[in-house]
């Protein structure tokens, strides 16, 4: 037999990584080993060549890894971040009885929203008649900022944040949530999300942890594109990971009455027959890809459950998250279990500190925000503390956000008295940790609370801004023949950058 | 110093300026403007009479003068107009501005004079593209027989063998015939062959053995279930979606899964590719008493949204543009096609094909009646009905189809008028010929249809059945009440006579509902008897309508249908029918009202008998709880004579009805529109039109692709200008003719591939072929390479690496549902009974039905959790599998439990039929396992390397209890049991399990 300089596995490290991202198949481990931090030789920002993403951020990152926590059902941005004195002011008023524009008469109302359901059959109405903040207000920080009673703890953090007030997005519905992570409304066609954008032009630092990780998503139609990676390949989508020790990921616990033995001499076997293969085939590139999947997999196994469980975290850090307590344990453990993950080289972990739906406060709104803010505010204060006193905030990116703001107006929708309806015009959201200038107050919306002012920022922004302090650039990530839009692509926040 | 090189490269033009300044034109400038400007500036439009296509035209300008400055760059328009801040001047007006390195560029050719190249040509006429033209079969080049003891005859080995000339491509020979056996099993059935089948078929020395294999999986009903998913694929076939965990049907329908029955039985039946496509779109309009071919329009069923109409619109114009004609109409949604010939006008012109449509759903005989289709509707949940048939018919034939802007419904240019159907001409529109179409009662009505009146006719014998039975049975309750009041009257004892009498009126009561009900029932079915005979005068037995369809029933004439109401005179025999029809339904109505009305008055008079009786207590006692129950009593009093007042009045209306004189009464069943605009079957005849230039070959590409894992044409959803050029393009062509000279026979195509050399040539490098390990196929001569060929073939990998030209035959990977099949198939498991309303998911691991049949949808549950790490079909669209190599694979071959419990399953049976343990049992079982699993044996390394783990793990038997697996109790044959089941299990995550080599 003719020697082979392939064969055996004797593959030289390098060899093999390049080999393996060749082909259509969309073999993933090529793009996973970016470690060095060196940029890629050629290009700078802005450049609109096509390259395929080989690991290696396009020019000097910021960032290393992203924590999103995303708060499902839409929270309102006027009992959160966005607190609005003129609507105690002018409380039971219509829109066309204050001293201010009238925010549903013009096209500006129209301009931005589109509703999924055909107007012939949309029940959502436009609700005139101003609500009064449920909770009240102050100003913290030395950037001053004013945010309500319901975040005590989050209070302290101020001047480390970023906060955007001029969000907006153009579903009035949940679908949203899907938009948010992926930049598509419902009725166009959808494209991969953000997780999955990052997993695809960055890989991962950590060969035995996915690198997009999400973490108590829950399964909804409203959920079903958040961790997808659609064209991008399958390889590159959300891999939810459970706070469960038995399970903490998909089959990946020994079954049942399969000793650590039996299965580590399985593998043994599996991958020395596998080597026998490859001297059979020696320019097979997927096999040889398969083989280093099975040892990443028999890797995984450990290091996933090492993750996710935290008995070794000291007293003073569980405090700090919540976990002592029953109403934030939930939010604590996702939100310590995330700082693990991206500690450990995950790039992108996706966090859903409460439930599907949960801020989607028709009525009730007050118990419902003073009881889900409880269960949120120490947590992700929490958080940052501990980002912070681990030099973590000069790597890390947190970003916090929901899928749409609430009404300024009562929803009267079924004789409704005590909430507030979707708001897709103007919403907040905020910016934390590596590359973000801390104490930022950014964009406004009106008196009323009602409409971003100035061109405000469409989802996307919040994409482009994340990629950019990656060191990636969505355009330079695009795949031949999947032409993507203006607005898919956003532009950076530029005035919370550090 | 590293840059030196680089410099020397940027500033490479300076040492050569006058070839450089041309190739700098091929290099920079024109892919420049071929990306950003030709859309509009090119072949296809030329805005401004300009063309950017060639140096010369640029230098010509546009109908406004020149555009380019020589003498003073910066001032030349074409710059001013890339470089402006005014968006209304700024070119591109779309995307990005240009950068200023581009710019600068652009400036630096121009004041270089704007060289290029001389012999340069312009973009030819989009109508000239290769796809855009239609078919003509090819001649088959001769090529000399290179290759020895292997059919020549094929026409596909001809056009393959014609591209390795000049490229110094050397083909392999065919593939070992073990491989090539489970190749073409997981090819045409989605399942490898048996240890047995592989045996009989290395038995089989025959010349034409392979070819019966051929036939014989093509005969196979499995073969149906391993196509119809990919076609499943191409077409988008996904289960009702929406709101799964409310549950709330948004997409799709609960029903569909007829189509997906449907496909499976139209490829087992090799109903013709054009068939098929016209019965997708338009079942309802060419077959319209076809009842097998109704759920055909599942195909469009399928993109059915709940919220918004335009958006089920959007679906079909996309995917019937990208999966049937490999077109991007989509793209014209919002804007004039960037590459194609397709305007915006074009996109809502094909839109409205398929603007009157809407969804019924039908009964199916047997079944309980699902009701009408809900419609669109915001508010209420949308049930899952999971009885009938639904399909598509034309419900609105006067729909206008506007244009809208930017993609957004709400967006209507002023004035402009509806536009309608009609298909752009370069791909031959003009030949599109549409008509009106009448149809045929049973299309139309499912009410006259035989098996839905059977259905209606049993239901109400069972009615009338039960009634009866119901009330022979209060009756004997009723006499058994009386016969007990006349034994006690005697007795004196009025406290148990007030009981029995009590009885006696409750059974009394109770007596007369019965009879009541026996009495509409008896009516219910004379009524539907009446209407059934109205039904055959109205819809008669006189001439046939002018149909386009095939008729297989009865002809039915048309003389005015139920809704329109025709002014014939009263001595029409058919009026008479209507008219007892009438009044038998006005019978039941009566029928109903008494009933309605013995029900009220019997609850009443037990109600005042209760109210005494309440009323005594109190005036006995004067206790406060019987006051109380009598005012409740009284109340309650109240109601029930208010509702018997309420059923009188019924009554007195029914009568006065029956008084009337009428024709008028229900149909059995909704009635349609009795015509169809017939634009769907025109489409779908036009497709299907041999001149047609897309629609074979983007069906034999699909076709193509799925035996060779790679397409001919790499776009297999974009064969317009911007999409891949053909590998083979004379093959395409032919394949194509080949196809429609047969009635678009995919049997026909599937054999003529899968004979072929190219098919079957080995997936090895020719390395590989040379050192090939031992074969159990003894007979073959593949295994030996022609010697003085090793020169040359080493250079094949380089010449083509990607094996473009298939020099070699492809290697594949097992599909999640080929996967899932092969592995409960080898262990005997696997269950082939057809499914037909689909099985949830979680049950993937556990079930032993085929994949095919689990439901699949684009939410979270979608896919079983197994699938998903094995690159699931994406049911939004999915017109070429990915196929990928992840850790998460690894991980649900190794640990889940149906990858462990097949394991332990396949090495019971495996070790069974060895027979009694002896010293070569390990050696055997190994050979074995490797036969069954792998259709090969093991090569001497491997076998040695099985038999060390199998001694190893029989030394050393693990600490822990033995695997539970369900329904089959851990045996206590103890360490060898578990051995060998570990070794399975290690065999089945062996990279050419899942690998078809």
């Amino acid at each position: 037999m003719k020697p082979n300089p392939h064969s055996c596995g004797r593959f030289p490290r390098r060899t093999f990584l390049a080999d393996v991202g060749m082909g259509f198949a969309g073999l993933t481990l090529g793009s996973m080993f970016w470690r060095d931090g060196l940029t890629r030789a050629s290009g700078g920002e802005g450049q609109s060549i096509h390259l395929p993403p080989d690991g290696k951020p396009l020019f000097a990152p910021k960032a290393k890894s992203v924590i999103w926590i995303f708060l499902s059902g839409g929270y309102s941005h006027l009992e959160t971040f966005d607190p609005k004195p003129a609507l105690n002011d002018h409380a039971g008023k219509s829109f066309d009885k204050t001293p201010f524009e009238n925010p549903v008469a013009g096209q500006k109302h129209k301009a931005r929203f589109r509703s999924v359901p055909a107007d012939s059959i949309n029940v959502r109405d436009v609700y005139p008649l101003i609500y009064p903040m449920q909770v009240g207000w102050k100003q913290h920080g030395r950037c001053g900022i004013g945010i309500t009673d319901w975040w005590p703890r989050l209070a302290r953090h101020v001047d480390d944040i970023a906060w955007v007030r001029n969000m907006w997005t153009t579903d009035n519905d949940h679908w949203a949530e899907n938009q948010i992570h992926t930049g598509r409304h419902r009725l166009d066609e959808t494209q991969p999300s953000l997780g999955a954008w990052v997993h695809y032009g960055l890989g991962s630092l950590n060969d035995n942890l996915p690198s997009f990780v999400t973490l108590g998503v829950p399964k909804s139609h409203t959920t079903s594109e958040i961790d997808h990676a659609y064209y991008l390949g399958p390889q590159h989508g959300g891999v939810p990971l459970a706070i469960d020790p038995k399970n903490p990921l998909p089959f990946g616990s020994r079954f049942e009455g399969v000793s650590a033995g039996e299965q580590a001499g399985e593998f043994e076997l599996i991958g020395k027959l596998n080597q026998l293969a490859a001297v059979e085939y020696p320019d097979d590139h997927r096999l040889r890809a398969r083989i280093r999947a099975y040892e990443l997999a028999f890797r995984m196994q450990a290091a996933v459950p090492e993750a996710m469980q935290f008995p070794g975290e000291p007293e003073h850090i569980r405090r700090q998250y919540g976990l002592d307590q029953e109403q934030t344990k939930v939010a604590g453990e996702r939100l310590l279990c995330a700082r693990r993950l991206v500690e450990r080289g995950v790039r992108f972990v996706l966090a859903y500190p409460s439930g599907l739906s949960a801020w989607d406060s028709h009525q009730k709104l007050k118990d419902n925000h003073e009881k889900l803010c409880a269960n949120v505010d120490l947590p992700v204060a929490g958080l940052l503390q501990d980002l912070k006193q681990r030099g973590l905030m000069e790597e890390v990116l947190v970003v916090f956000c929901t899928e749409f703001g609430r009404t300024p107006g009562l929803e009267e929708r079924g004789g409704g008295k005590t909430g507030r309806d979707h708001h897709p015009h103007g919403f907040t959201i905020w910016f934390a940790g590596a590359g973000i200038k801390g104490g930022t107050i950014h964009g406004e919306t009106d008196e009323l609370g009602y409409h971003a002012l100035g061109e405000g920022h469409y989802i996307t922004d919040i994409h482009a801004t994340v990629l950019h302090l990656l060191g990636l650039d969505s355009r330079r990530l695009e795949i031949p023949g999947r032409k993507r839009l203006d607005i898919d692509h956003g532009q950076p926040i530029r005035e919370i950058l550090s | 110093m590293k840059s030196i090189p680089a410099i020397f490269a940027v500033m490479g033009f300076l040492a050569e300026p006058v070839a450089a300044e041309a190739e700098i034109y091929g290099r920079d400038i024109k892919p420049l403007l071929q990306a950003r400007c030709y859309a509009c500036h090119g072949a296809l439009k030329q805005k401004a009479g300009l063309r950017l296509d060639t140096g010369e035209a640029i230098r010509r300008g546009s109908k406004n003068g020149l555009i380019l400055a020589t003498n003073d760059p910066a001032s030349s328009s074409l710059l001013l107009r890339v470089g402006s801040t005014d968006r209304d001047q700024r070119m591109p007006p779309d995307g990005e501005p240009l950068t200023p390195g581009q710019i600068q560029m652009l400036q630096s050719w121009i004041a270089r004079g704007a060289p290029s190249p001389v012999d340069e040509k312009p973009e030819p006429d989009p109508s000239e593209h290769w796809a855009f033209r239609p078919v003509k079969r090819p001649k088959v080049p001769l090529i000399e027989v290179s290759e020895k003891n292997l059919p020549t005859s094929n026409p596909i080995d001809a056009f393959i063998a014609k591209e390795f000339e000049g490229r110094g491509l050397v083909p392999q020979p065919e593939s070992r015939r073990d491989l090539l056996l489970r190749r073409v099993y997981l090819d045409l059935i989605g399942l490898p062959p048996s240890r047995d089948e592989l045996h009989a078929f290395l038995a089989d020395t025959a010349p034409d053995a392979y070819e019966r294999v051929v036939e014989r999986l093509l005969e196979s009903p499995r073969h149906g279930e391993r196509w119809a998913r990919h076609w499943m694929d191409i077409w988008r076939y996904a289960d009702w979606y929406g709101r799964r965990h409310v549950p709330d049907v948004w997409n799709s329908a609960p029903q569909v899964w007829r189509w997906r029955e449907w496909i499976v039985r139209a490829i087992n039946s090799d109903k013709g590719y054009d068939r098929m496509l016209v019965e997708m779109l338009a079942a309802d309009e060419a077959a319209p008493e076809d009842e097998q071919a109704r759920p055909a329009t599942g195909y469009l069923v399928r993109n059915w949204y709940a919220l918004n109409p335009n958006q089920w619109m959007r679906d079909v114009v996309e995917h019937t543009g990208k999966a049937f004609m490999g077109l991007t109409f989509n793209c014209a949604h919002c804007h004039d096609h960037k590459y194609d010939p397709i305007s915006h006008r074009d996109y809502f012109q094909f839109r409205a094909f398929f603007e009157p449509i809407q969804v019924r759903q039908d009964r199916f005989p047997g079944e309980s009646d699902p009701g009408p289709f809900q419609k669109y509707e915001y508010s209420a949940n949308r049930k899952v009905v999971t009885q009938g048939v639904v399909s598509v018919f034309d419900e609105n034939p006067a729909a206008k189809t506007f244009i809208y802007l930017r993609g957004d419904e709400r967006t209507f240019p002023e004035g402009k008028p509806a536009v309608n159907p009609a298909m752009p001409s370069f791909l031959g529109g003009h030949l599109l010929r549409m008509e009106p179409l009448a149809l045929p009662p049973p299309a139309f009505y499912p009410g006259v249809r035989p098996p839905i009146r059977q259905t209606m006719l049993e239901e109400h014998v069972r009615a009338k059945e039960a009634a009866r039975r119901d009330f022979d049975a209060v009756s004997v309750k009723y006499v058994e009440a009386r016969s007990v009041f006349m034994s006690q009257k005697e007795t004196n004892n009025l406290s148990s006579l007030g009981k029995v009498l009590a009885e006696i009126l409750a059974t009394e009561v109770d007596w007369r509902n019965a009879s009541n009900k026996l009495a509409v029932a008896n009516a219910a079915h004379s009524s539907l008897q009446a209407r059934m005979a109205a039904d055959d005068a109205r819809y008669g037995h006189s001439s046939r309508p002018n149909s386009g369809g095939t008729h297989n029933g009865k002809p039915y004439a048309l003389k005015g249908t139920p809704d329109q109401g025709s002014s014939s005179s009263p001595a029409d025999p058919a009026l008479s029918a209507e008219e007892s029809a009438s009044r038998a339904e006005r019978e039941l109505l009566l029928r109903q009202a008494q009933a309605q009305f013995t029900l009220a008055d019997g609850k009443l008079s037990l109600l005042e008998a209760e109210h005494s009786l309440s009323r005594a207590r109190w005036n006995v006692d004067g206790a406060s709880k019987h006051k109380e129950e009598s005012d409740k009593a009284d109340a309650a009093v109240k109601k029930a004579r208010d509702s018997l007042a309420t059923a009188r009045k019924s009554i007195e209306s029914a009568e006065a009805a029956l008084l009337t004189n009428s024709r008028s009464y229900a149909s059995l069943t909704p009635v349609y529109p009795s015509t169809t605009t017939g634009r769907r079957l025109a489409l779908a005849t036009w497709l299907t039109r041999p001149d047609h230039p897309l629609t074979a070959r983007v069906a034999v590409n699909h076709i193509w692709n799925r035996h060779f894992h790679a397409p001919l044409v790499a776009s297999v959803f974009d064969f317009g200008r911007n999409g891949a050029k053909p590998t083979h393009s004379e093959l395409l062509d032919w394949l194509a003719a080949e196809f429609m000279d047969h009635g678009w026979s995919m049997k026909h195509l599937h054999r003529i591939i899968v004979t072929s050399r190219a098919y079957r040539r080995s997936s090895a490098s020719p390395a590989e072929v040379s050192e090939s390990a031992s074969c159990l196929d003894v007979a073959s001569e593949s295994s030996s390479a022609a010697p003085g060929r090793t020169s040359e073939i080493g250079s094949n990998q380089e010449r083509d690496p990607e094996n473009r030209y298939l020099w070699r035959m492809n290697s594949g990977q097992m599909e999640a549902e080929v996967l899932r099949d092969s592995l409960l198939h080898l262990a005997g498991e696997l269950d082939v009974t057809p499914v037909d309303y689909p099985l949830p998911t979680k049950d993937a691991e556990s079930s032993r039905r085929r994949s095919l049949y689990f439901e699949c949808f684009p939410e979270p549950g979608g896919h079983s959790q197994f699938a998903s790490a094995f690159d699931p079909p994406e049911p939004m669209e999915c017109y070429r599998r990915t196929s990928s190599i992840m850790p998460q694979q690894a991980l649900a071959m190794s640990n889940s439990r149906l990858a462990r419990e097949q394991s332990r399953t396949l090495s019971k049976k495996l070790a069974s039929s060895l027979g009694d343990a002896d010293s070569s049992a390990a050696a055997s079982f190994v050979t074995l396992a490797f036969e069954h699993l792998l259709s090969r044996p093991p090569s001497s390394e491997e076998s040695v390397a099985c038999q060390n783990f199998l001694q190893k793990a029989f030394a050393n038997p693990p600490e822990t209890a033995s695997i539970p697996v369900k329904n089959d109790p851990p045996s206590d044959s103890g360490s060898f049991a578990r051995a060998h089941a570990s070794l399975v299990h290690a065999l089945i995550n062996h990279n050419d399990f899942v690998t078809i080599r």
